[in-house]
């Protein structure tokens, strides 16, 4: 990643003070500004705070603190003075900004009368989270991923936050739609719910899916999986963060219409994911003929293992 | 012969300066059709593209007419250097330049520069009926100037025409 892509997310006035952690951009992975309080870093797994100067140290600087209006300021650049224009995530607590970065919001929720969240208003905390698109790493559990003729398992991706579930799935995504020595280039279509894989901006996808891969943007799962199987007659159908008994339905509809999935869900080994009532069931008809679980040993994400549709561990 | 001259030439003049605020009154009707149009289109690419005020600018640099889509390119184009700059100083820069010598009011001007002052609600329903309250406005200033223009002409001719009277008159 460029500096000039952390400085672009700032307006002119502020940009001075993040220049120098704008020269860290390649190991930035948070931006997290809160209202009354010193803007904080994560760089490399290691928490900054950053003061008036852009200076970076470990305890949080006096009169560094964010005032309220700064933030406005900072999400009205980011929204290119057009917050209407990202109202729909807003709502979901997030915006997909160029780059394919994301940036998480909370603040107060405004509730209509069945207590659905209609808007967020007086936004007071942002946590801009930088997309490092890491290519390649995906390369070692490929092998487990095709079958002997060269065609995509099932598989199901398990990991807790954090541990770069959806930085593999997009990786997996690429690999497969370009092609790899295990199996032919295939047309991948990507249910994109959260705009977190491909980063689309302005329908643009921002990170490197592969050039066989149509994204949905935006797009509820269980819609979008059924869309873009009538619309886009995908070979592998791909979605992130699996959630609730109807996304579960519409995979089933998917594999039923003779696609390969690839999805992700949250959880930290098989056991856990056994538990999930909507998932029992998956399991137990091995919907998914791989699954591969993330974990973080040390502060770094690594491959737990990969095991068969029945449970049986493939990779250690 | 010369006075005849003469009095032609007064007389010219004063209609031909009668003329030249017809036309004023014309091309301000025009403009002001010209604002309606964009603001609708505004309203149209807010509320059902939900396109950001950039994009919008890029729609209308295409869409509108001349002088408007040089202007509306400009911002475009500054906003694409992502140099950070406050876009509502950009729009309201670029569009006072725009209406400089474009035969609007004040208040009828005002409504398209400050138009990025009004874009901070962040409902897309709700952003497009507060940009239908200013297109309102221009809507009955509209109106009220296609129903004036006539009699307006006439009395504009007139007065060119007896001042052009009057001052031969005067000199006589």
């Amino acid at each position: 990643m460029q500096q000039e892509e952390v400085l672009y997310m700032f307006p002119e006035s502020m940009r001075s003070r993040w220049k120098n952690a704008a020269k860290q951009a390649d190991k930035l992975q948070e931006i997290r500004l809160r209202v009354n309080v010193p803007a904080s870093v994560l760089v490399d797994n290691r928490e900054w705070f950053v003061d008036k100067e852009g200076n970076m140290m470990d305890m949080p600087p006096h009169g560094a603190d964010n005032k309220p209006e700064e933030l406005e300021l900072i999400l009205q650049h980011l929204c290119q003075y057009s917050i209407y224009a990202f109202a729909d995530e807003i709502r979901q607590g997030f915006l997909t900004i160029q780059g394919g970065h994301r940036v998480g919001l909370s603040g107060q929720v405004i509730l209509e009368g069945d207590n659905r969240i209609r808007n967020l208003k007086y936004i007071r905390y942002l946590n801009i989270r930088m997309a490092h698109e890491m290519k390649g790493v995906s390369d070692p559990v490929l092998l487990y991923l095709y079958n002997e003729h060269g065609y995509v398992r099932n598989t199901l991706l398990i990991s807790p936050p954090g541990c770069g579930k959806t930085t593999m799935l997009r990786d997996i995504i690429r690999n497969i739609s370009d092609g790899t020595k295990y199996g032919k280039g295939m047309n991948v279509s990507v249910v994109d719910e959260r705009s977190e894989i491909a980063g689309s901006y302005l329908g643009i996808a921002q990170n490197d899916v592969g050039i066989r891969t149509d994204v949905l943007d935006g797009c509820p799962k269980k819609e979008g999986m059924m869309m873009l199987i009538r619309a886009m007659a995908p070979q592998v159908l791909a979605v992130d963060e699996l959630g609730n008994e109807e996304d579960i339905q519409a995979l089933r509809m998917a594999s039923g219409c003779g696609c390969k999935l690839i999805a992700t869900v949250h959880g930290s080994s098989l056991r856990e994911i056994r538990s999930k009532k909507y998932m029992r069931n998956v399991m137990e008809d091995r919907l998914f003929e791989r699954y591969l679980v993330l974990t973080r040993k040390n502060g770094r994400c690594e491959i737990e293992g990969i095991y068969d549709g029945e449970g049986t561990r493939c990779l250690n | 012969m010369l006075k005849l001259a003469g009095i032609l030439c007064i007389l010219t003049g004063c209609i031909g300066w009668g003329g030249s605020k017809i036309r004023e009154e014309q091309r301000r009707v025009q403009h002001l059709r010209e604002l309606i149009r964009i603001m609708k289109r505004i309203q149209g690419e807010i509320c059902y593209g939900k396109h950001t005020l950039p994009e919008i600018c890029f729609i209308l640099s295409e869409y509108s007419d001349l002088p408007y889509r040089l202007y509306f390119m400009k911002i475009y184009e500054q906003t694409n250097l992502r140099s950070g700059a406050c876009l509502t100083q950009i729009w309201m820069q670029q569009m006072t330049q725009c209406l400089t010598d474009i035969p609007l009011q004040r208040e009828e001007k005002d409504i398209l520069i400050n138009l990025p002052r009004n874009l901070g609600i962040s409902e897309e329903t709700r952003q497009s009926e507060s940009i239908g309250q200013s297109m309102d406005l221009l809507v009955r200033r509209c109106r009220q100037a296609e129903d004036d223009y006539a009699g307006k002409a006439k009395m504009i001719f007139s007065v060119s025409l007896l001042t052009g009277v009057f001052i031969t008159i005067l000199l006589l």
